[in-house]
């Protein structure tokens, strides 16, 4: 059977349509088989809540009197890239205050903002012409800015490795603290309710594809920073890193629940975001992808002792024994932990779902798809010839 | 049997009274030392006791007696439920396992009284939804 984006539309205008979330659609599935599961149901909501490290928002302050055109600009102390137009800047997540301070950064900054907290404003420049000014030092909030906009380069992996550590010390990671000797194992993915893991060559997601973001109805802008195809696959899902997305949204539409500043110890600040996705049931092809489930989909467990980009997978484990507490490793058993919320990601697929059953949330078809072949580059040393 | 967490505070004079080995023999306590310190202002120690209730006070009182400052623990660590994601990386690190994530709603719930107030969950916590309540 065949569902266009259209009908799907109406039915939730008329507040029809059956959604249900990827979790729940397993035990549809497996109790009616794909082709009823296909009749029954036109949407699956997927979710995740995790570090994004590749993350930030555009902000513009509005001109001060006199004009200034800023050269360089901080926000309680942690600096916004201006090399922009003259009052438009953009704050990354793991920006690091310029103190040294390591537990407050970038993300601080977007979440306080999202929380309407004042956020001091300092900025410097050479003064011209046009924009006489030189410095400024000021507190602006959400309320004060023009646009406030998240724009963020890689969000909402399709899977991830599995972080462990040899070494006899503790590492401290982005994928958190790693005891000593397989003390642990730490991972990242919302696995089964996970957005891309549901339709994993994109069908139905592309350029344009409302989402959730953050609490906002957000969307896909482009491909995500080191977007690729080419990793392995198991029951039709990467085993590893793969694609990932580009989302942008409204800072004024999120919400403090779904915008979470993380502080990685001794290594730096990252954002947790909240993504979601629906996936609109085309055919039984879709219902079958979204069907995927925790024991099908498989993680490389990756030694971060190994301080290189060619780290070789220890073993592969599946979601459904990462999620059962522990796994084994070198011959032990290795305590396992997230670092993506699965509480969350079962939060958003639910509320994606409640606001497509009240009419609040239509699907939209992509107005260009992501790339179908793409590798991922490493960075080498070149001469300038080589590269000519 | 009750377990149940002191912090002792020695001044310098007493350092040297092998204490735990009374309270073992004398009170027929398992006794489980959870952090200790001694410095040039004496000695600081966290200890669980584990036996009968009257023979936990008793012990206290002796330890009272003998010139000892002793301050019951309830509560080491506090989790901020608000700040908290329920992500799960403290479970991990954990080395009595006192988070653990509830399987239903995928919560971590915190069994503070499998707490030794170790700290190592604190710096660990991505959010920064853990501050540890008593100092030692």
């Amino acid at each position: 059977m065949k569902r266009s984006y259209e009908e799907i539309n109406e039915k939730i205008k008329q507040g029809d349509a059956v959604v249900m979330t990827a979790e729940e659609i397993i035990e549809v599935v497996e109790r009616e088989g794909v082709e009823q599961a296909t009749k029954e149901v036109d949407v699956v909501t997927t979710g995740t809540f995790g570090a994004m490290c590749s993350s930030g928002v555009f902000l513009n302050f509005g001109h001060s009197e006199p004009p200034i055109k800023m050269t360089k600009a901080w926000l309680n102390g942690v600096p916004a890239y201006t090399g922009l137009a003259a009052v438009d800047a953009y704050i990354g997540a793991t920006e690091p205050r310029e103190d040294g301070n390591l537990d407050y950064g970038g993300a601080h900054v977007i979440e306080d903002l999202i929380a309407g907290r004042p956020v001091r404003l300092r900025a410097t420049a050479h003064g011209t012409d046009c924009y006489p000014r030189r410095e400024i030092d000021t507190y602006v909030s959400l309320d004060t800015l023009n646009q406030a906009y998240m724009f963020n380069p890689r969000n909402a992996y399709q899977n991830y490795g599995v972080a462990t550590n040899s070494s006899e010390r503790t590492l401290f990671t982005y994928m958190g603290k790693l005891l000593p000797k397989y003390g642990n194992a730490s991972y990242s993915s919302a696995g089964q309710l996970s957005p891309l893991l549901n339709d994993p060559h994109l069908r139905t997601i592309g350029i344009g594809t409302r989402i959730f973001l953050g609490g906002a109805q957000g969307y896909v802008a482009w491909e995500g920073t080191q977007y690729r195809t080419t990793t392995p696959e198991r029951n039709g899902v990467p085993t590893g890193a793969s694609r990932n997305l580009a989302v942008v949204g409204d800072l004024r539409e999120m919400s403090t629940d779904f915008i979470r500043a993380l502080d990685f110890q001794k290594y730096g600040v990252s954002l947790g975001v909240g993504v979601g996705v629906p996936i609109p049931i085309l055919d039984e092809e879709m219902m079958k992808c979204v069907s995927i489930r925790d024991d099908q989909i498989f993680a490389p467990v990756l030694d971060y002792a190994v301080q290189s980009r060619t780290r070789k997978p220890m073993k592969e484990v599946s979601y459904a024994e990462l999620r059962s507490g522990s796994i084994e490793l070198a011959g032990k058993k290795v305590r396992t932990s997230s670092l993506s919320s699965y509480a969350k990601a079962k939060q958003i697929a639910e509320l994606l779902k409640k606001q497509m059953l009240e009419g609040e949330f239509l699907l939209t078809r992509p107005v260009a798809m992501l790339p179908t072949e793409r590798a991922q580059k490493p960075l080498d040393l070149h001469s300038r010839e080589e590269v000519a | 049997m009750p377990i149940r967490k002191f912090l002792l505070t020695f001044n310098p004079e007493i350092v040297s009274e092998p204490i735990t080995y009374r309270i073992v023999k004398d009170f027929d306590l398992m006794i489980n030392i959870l952090r200790a310190e001694i410095d040039e202002q004496g000695g600081r120690l966290m200890i669980a006791f584990e036996g009968n209730g009257p023979q936990i006070q008793k012990a206290v009182r002796y330890l009272e007696d003998s010139g000892v400052q002793v301050q019951e623990l309830k509560e080491f660590i506090r989790k901020d439920d608000n700040r908290c994601t329920n992500c799960g990386m403290c479970i991990s690190i954990c080395p009595v396992s006192a988070y653990q994530m509830d399987k239903k709603t995928w919560k971590v719930i915190f069994l503070n009284e499998k707490c030794i107030a170790c700290g190592m969950c604190i710096d660990a916590c991505p959010p920064g939804a853990i501050k540890l309540r008593a100092q030692i």
